[in-house]
């Protein structure tokens, strides 16, 4: 990626929710004609389930009649396609809401005695591009730096929740004396690591062999670890791309559920549109508050548990009205077309859904699950008739390689899922 | 089926044993006539069970064909298996078999952990938390800050100690370079000493108070002018009405603070309840100043100064508030505001006169770990510090990495060693860049270093078969304080007095007296009894309208409290199921309907005869965490007892079974749904046995609280347009009576903890040694550490399981000292 073309991008993208037609990025390089865009990967998960009524429509097929919530996002309906009947298999954990540490990577019995993580859909991808953009992969929470996404070794990425943070890191340039002060700590920083692998060397030879497996990973963490290091050191010397747009403000308040996820999903279009990042995960969590929605006085999680309290799924109905219009506003966004060009949602894969199929039991089976954009052709509801837990990682699989990771398999893929 | 494995069939194909040197001929003769016998007419199928022995190999070095090996040991050598009333298998038939597999499974436990038990430990969040705090003396708060940027433990379903399923990554490396410089940033500073400042606000000249006092906010005025300070009567109302966003003051800067507060009862008869929360600022919403900092009661007239000492971060403000003040009858919305102006009002309230917050404080300056780590190289002249160096920089450098790195490694460094990390000094020092830029980089290496950051499993010189006296010292103060040995016990390391039990008893006492052993107890009860969950979920404002945050944080005291006593006074683990004391403040104590105490602060009781309350099964944190906020399950309550308390988990369900669906409408009870779930017969094998334990604890709430009717969902009220849930309904009658697998009839709770006492205090004992032993050692009590582990427990057998002395016997176990 050349420097001189990421500084001359410019983004009509506003912050504050106003929708601005913009040109960017791949209207350019398409218009020269030389390049393909690259390929990206946006998911997002509700980690307190969609209301299943609401969400499941009826019908299946491409004339599925849209449920009350996909109503709220029917202006895209040739842009996606829903599934039923998918999940992963064995979920049951530990903690009644330990699927969610699991929906990007299928891992089973997440929390119970031997559990280990595996590789998230989202780092699949990031580790296969690297560091080709600023960031491999960005990663956003919207109350806690708990996330979704898990390295190959099963330890967390932890999530950003600062909107304001986080635009700092991908476009504020920072004074001369921040810059050179970090690059300083990323260089004293590669001489410690060097050091240390010689360290760790010495060391290899005087252990046994239990020991030595548990050298080996730390030797190879370090290695990995110096070499991001270059990478970052590398991206501090190429200027940001500038966007037309203001430092968000952080949204203080945790009840404001709706506020918070409105600031991050306004960020993707713009990590996107610079080429910050390809590959981009956001999970919106349980805020353990009363949302501020008009007529909610219920807590989320409570509500979620409505016992079939009809007042409690009224609420629980606001609340999770509000997000499906968030990301059909993201969809919005995402698809525009300056100059009747392609729009970034032609190549990028947005995956929306939940970890819970039934919030109320903490059911981990039919999970909501649409994916939009990409090179896919949509429109349908795919329903997966006489089950419900049709294997989730086999739609992952097809998504890691629209990505262009060649591979087989993911998780507990048995094989890439298709459909017309 | 995997082609590699052989299927065991009832037609006799052979059968492969794995691992063991008694083989397949063993299995053959010994465990086949048992399998004919006594399992295969339901475990060859999948419809009387969802284990098929007749398909499960005996490769053993798989973990999960070991496990089912294990567990089918487990429930014969228990009798629980074959279930009632299928006959008990002929005695000379199932000994030959136990005794097999028991070879069997050893043999394979040792042939896939290899020699080593434990293997290289990293320091866990937690650990490396109250390390660095040690180490450099940060402050707790702020070491806590920095331990919180590293990448979260996994969640492995056990103690995050166990070091075979501990993660390392480059997410890692790179958190521990950034940790490392954080550490350094708090600890290491020669710049001139911080102003510590104080904010004060007198209620009475407010200017926003006075306009508010007679403003129609919510209603109308709701405080009222004193002359001497502001009446103000209703919780939520008051927390933002106090706070000193409104006032024009936020924290600058981060560090410790003294946050006071001068109050006294107003119009009050009875104790009223004084709050301090912190928040952040310009989100002028209670919801804000979400953070409980200080309670305390307020016993009339006087006025009463209070002070709370706190870290916060910039940007953070802080208020008084009240609780616990009769307010008017009506709906509760009237809680939030008056209909009427207060000025008449004649109910409870708080007099706020003044508060002030002060800070950042600095005990030291410099900073107590630039003091120790630069000693005579500071001058203190008068404000300015400046650095007097008396030689080569680099030989400083040198000195101080030599005197720093043993300390860190928890060990004596090799010859040349220091000289390794300190020549990472030499470019900068060249560069000509300042000394302390310069020194800083040794010592980032340092705690970035394997030594540093991993811990444990050097080996004992002479006898290999142990570890060495510094490697135990580290296992023991990470054990009983999870942090570094402090000077002393590395001293008695040196000294080679470790291996003395008398001495490494008296080091026992000392660090279990020593107020960080409190860091043990607090992970301990987080992790083997899962208090770290407490707070997973908020209970539900409709149904549970009693809970507030005073109650949930009192909550999590006791039970932290209970089993220091425990330790402290050296009492049976048999407290655990049921105790004649706990520990309460008037807030909880109301809650547990138990009168006469007075005051916010926590204190030990003795329960009154009859008490449905004593041991940990009946305090409100379990309850809570094992519910869900709106609901309780006895599913989840019965698997906590299996689980943490007995050792004896449940399986996890067959796969495509959903939970049971909530129901709050009052018209079916949860053991309605589970009876009809108890008729299936695959989910009855297991729900025999998990329901009774969360049957008996049915007589407890989502939130603690006793009950002996289920609260419904009450009609809602529509006020202002806004609809409301109504006030909760009670609904049908608790049924806490059940029938245990040894078919124990309880009619409930008290006749429950009469069972576990009589009939499985053993287990309860065995389980506690078993976690002390994870938490200690750093790895999971294997099939083939059972006997090791019996041993222990039998030990404390005599004296009916007291828990200091089973810490003593973990502590000189060989075990304990076992690489």
């Amino acid at each position: 990626m050349k420097p001189s073309r990421r500084t001359f991008l410019k983004t009509g993208l506003k912050a504050t929710g106003v929708t601005v037609a913009l040109p960017w990025l791949e209207s350019m390089s398409l218009a020269n004609a030389a390049t393909p865009p690259p390929s990206r990967m946006v998911n997002v998960c509700a980690t307190l389930g969609l209301y299943a009524d609401s969400w499941f429509p009826a019908t299946t097929g491409a004339d599925y009649e849209a449920s009350e919530y996909l109503s709220l996002i029917d202006r895209h309906r040739n842009r996606y396609t829903l599934f039923s009947g998918l999940a992963h298999a064995n979920q049951s954990g530990r903690q009644a809401h330990n699927s969610e540490i699991t929906w990007l990577t299928s891992a089973e019995h997440p929390g119970l005695d031997g559990f280990q993580n595996t590789i998230s859909l989202d780092q699949a991808a990031a580790d296969h591009v690297g560091y080709v953009t600023r960031f491999p992969s960005i990663v956003l929470g919207t109350v806690s730096p708990q996330s979704q996404s898990y390295t190959t070794s099963g330890v967390m990425v932890p999530a950003e929740t600062s909107p304001s943070s986080l635009f700092a890191k991908l476009f504020l340039q920072g004074d001369a004396a921040t810059v050179a002060r970090e690059k300083q700590r990323l260089a004293d920083g590669g001489s410690i690591l060097d050091r240390l692998r010689l360290d760790v060397q010495a060391l290899r030879g005087e252990v046994g062999a239990a020991d030595g497996k548990k050298l080996d990973a730390y030797f190879e963490a370090v290695r990995t670890a110096e070499r991001e290091l270059v990478e970052v050191q590398a991206w501090l010397d190429r200027p940001k791309p500038s966007v037309d747009a203001d430092t968000p403000a952080d949204v203080d308040d945790p009840a404001d559920l709706i506020g918070r996820v409105e600031r991050m999903l306004d960020l993707i279009p713009l990590i996107l549109a610079t080429d910050s990042s390809r590959v981009v995960s956001l999970m919106i969590q349980d805020h353990g508050v009363v949302p501020k929605v008009a007529g909610v006085n219920g807590e989320h999680h409570g509500l979620s548990h409505h016992g079939q309290d009809e007042a409690k799924i009224g609420q629980l109905k606001l609340v999770e009205t509000e997000i499906v219009k968030r990301f059909g506003i993201l969809l919005d966004r995402l698809d525009q077309r300056p100059d009747g060009g392609p729009s970034l949602l032609d190549s990028t894969t947005v995956l929306f859904g939940s970890n819970l199929g039934n919030a109320n039991s903490h059911s981990a089976t039919k999970l909501p699950i649409l994916v939009a954009g990409g090179p896919f052709a949509h429109g349908g509801h795919i329903a997966h008739e006489g089950t419900e837990d049709a294997p989730l990682s086999n739609l992952f699989l097809t998504l890691l390689r629209a990505f262009g990771v060649p591979t087989d398999t993911f998780g507990h893929s048995t094989h890439a899922l298709t459909w017309a | 089926m995997d082609p590699g494995r052989s299927p065991l069939t009832r037609a006799g194909v052979g059968l492969l044993l794995a691992v063991g040197t008694g083989g397949a001929a063993a299995f053959e003769s010994d465990v086949r006539p048992l399998l004919e016998s006594s399992c295969l007419a339901c475990h060859s199928n999948l419809i009387l069970s969802s284990l098929d022995l007749s398909t499960t190999g005996f490769d053993l070095s798989d973990a999960a064909t070991f496990r089912t090996w294990e567990r089918v040991f487990d429930r014969v050598e228990r009798g629980e298996m074959p279930p009632a009333p299928m006959p008990s298998p002929d005695p000379a038939v199932a000994a030959p078999a136990l005794a097999a597999l028991k070879q069997a499974l050893t043999e394979a436990n040792l042939a896939v952990r290899g020699p080593q038990r434990t293997p290289l430990r990293r320091l866990t969040q937690l650990e490396y938390q109250y390390t660095i705090s040690d180490l450099l003396k940060i402050d707790p708060d702020i070491a806590g800050g920095i331990a919180g940027s590293l990448p979260a433990e996994a969640d492995t379903g056990g103690f995050d100690t166990v070091a075979a399923k501990q993660g390392i990554s480059a997410l890692h490396v790179r958190g521990y370079l950034d940790a490392a410089d954080a550490a350094l940033d708090a600890a290491l500073d020669i710049g001139p000493r911080p102003k510590t400042e104080t904010f004060k606000v007198e209620y009475a000249k407010s200017g926003y108070l006075n306009f508010m006092h007679d403003a129609d906010f919510l209603g109308s005025g709701i405080t009222k002018q004193l002359g001497d300070g502001v009446a103000t009567f209703f919780d939520t109302a008051s927390t933002y009405m106090f706070h000193t966003d409104t006032e024009g003051y936020a924290v600058p800067q981060a560090g410790r603070y003294r946050v006071s507060v001068a109050a006294y009862p107003y119009q009050a008869t009875t104790p009223v309840t004084l709050t301090i929360f912190k928040g952040t600022e310009g989100v002028a919403a209670a919801a804000a100043l979400s953070d409980l900092i200080g309670v305390f009661d307020l016993v009339g007239p006087e006025s009463r100064t209070v002070e709370v000492t706190t870290y916060l971060e910039p940007g953070n403000v802080v208020s008084p508030s009240v609780a616990d003040l009769e307010v008017p009858p009506g709906p509760y919305v009237n809680y939030f505001a008056p209909d009427k102006n207060v000025r008449d009002y004649k109910g409870e309230g708080i007099a706020m006169q003044w508060l002030a917050v002060e800070g950042p404080l600095h005990d030291a300056w410099p900073p107590q770990a630039t003091q120790d780590l630069l000693g005579d190289l500071i001058a203190d002249d008068g404000g300015a510090i400046d650095l007097r160096l008396t030689k080569e920089p680099y030989e400083h450098v040198l000195d101080i990495v030599a005197a720093f790195a043993p300390k860190a490694f928890r060990r004596p460094l090799a010859p040349g060693e220091a000289e390794v990390y300190a020549r990472l000094a030499q470019p900068l020092l060249a560069e000509g860049r300042p000394f302390m830029d310069a020194l800083r980089v040794p010592l980032r290496a340092v705690l970035s270093a394997p030594s540093f950051l991993f811990h444990g499993t050097t080996r004992d010189h002479d006898e290999p078969e142990q570890l060495d006296d510094f490697a135990v010292a580290t296992r023991l103060s990470y054990f009983l304080w999870r942090s570094q040995p402090d000077a002393q016990l590395l001293q008695v390391a040196a000294s080679g007095e470790l291996r003395d039990p008398d001495v490494l008893a008296a080091q026992v006492e000392r660090l279990l007296d020593d107020p960080r052993s409190e860091r043990f107890v607090k992970d301990f009860a987080g992790q083997a009894f899962r208090l770290y969950e407490l707070h997973a979920t908020t209970p539900d404002a409709g149904l549970y309208p009693e809970y507030d945050e005073r109650l949930g944080q009192a909550m999590a005291a006791e039970t932290e409290l209970f089993l220091g006593e425990l330790i402290d006074e050296n009492l049976s683990v048999g407290h655990l199921v049921d105790a004649d004391f706990t520990f309460v403040n008037r807030r909880l104590a109301e809650h547990y309907r138990i009168d006469g105490i007075a005051g916010q602060h926590m204190r030990r009781i003795d329960l009154p005869t009859g008490s449905v309350r004593g041991g940990l099964l009946a305090q409100a944190a379990i309850h809570k965490l094992t519910a869900n906020g709106t609901t309780s399950s006895p599913v989840p309550r019965g698997n906590f007892v299996l689980a943490n308390l007995l050792g004896q988990p449940a399986p996890p369900p067959p796969p495509n079974v959903a939970g049971l669906e909530p129901d709050t409408r009052g018209t079916t009870t949860i053991r309605e749904q589970l009876q009809a779930h108890r008729e299936n017969p695959v989910c009855a094998t297991c729900h025999t046995v998990i329901d009774p334990p969360g049957l008996a604890m049915e007589s407890f709430d989502p939130i603690g609280g006793f009950r002996t009717s289920y609260r419904a969902s009450g009609d809602s009220v529509v006020v202002n347009g806004d609809t409301f849930p109504g006030p909760y309904k009670e609904g049908l009658p608790v049924d806490p009576s059940g029938v245990t697998p040894e078919g124990f009839q309880f009619g409930g709770f008290a006749e429950y903890q009469r069972f576990l006492l009589e009939r499985k205090l053993d287990l309860v004992a065995r389980h506690v040694v078993s976690e002390l032993l994870v938490l200690a050692t750093g790895a999971e009590v294997g099939f083939a550490d059972r006997p090791d582990r019996d041993a222990i427990v039998a030990a404390a057998a005599a004296e009916n399981y007291p828990l200091r002395t089973m810490i003593h016997e973990v502590a000189k176990s060989d075990l304990f000292r076992r690489p």
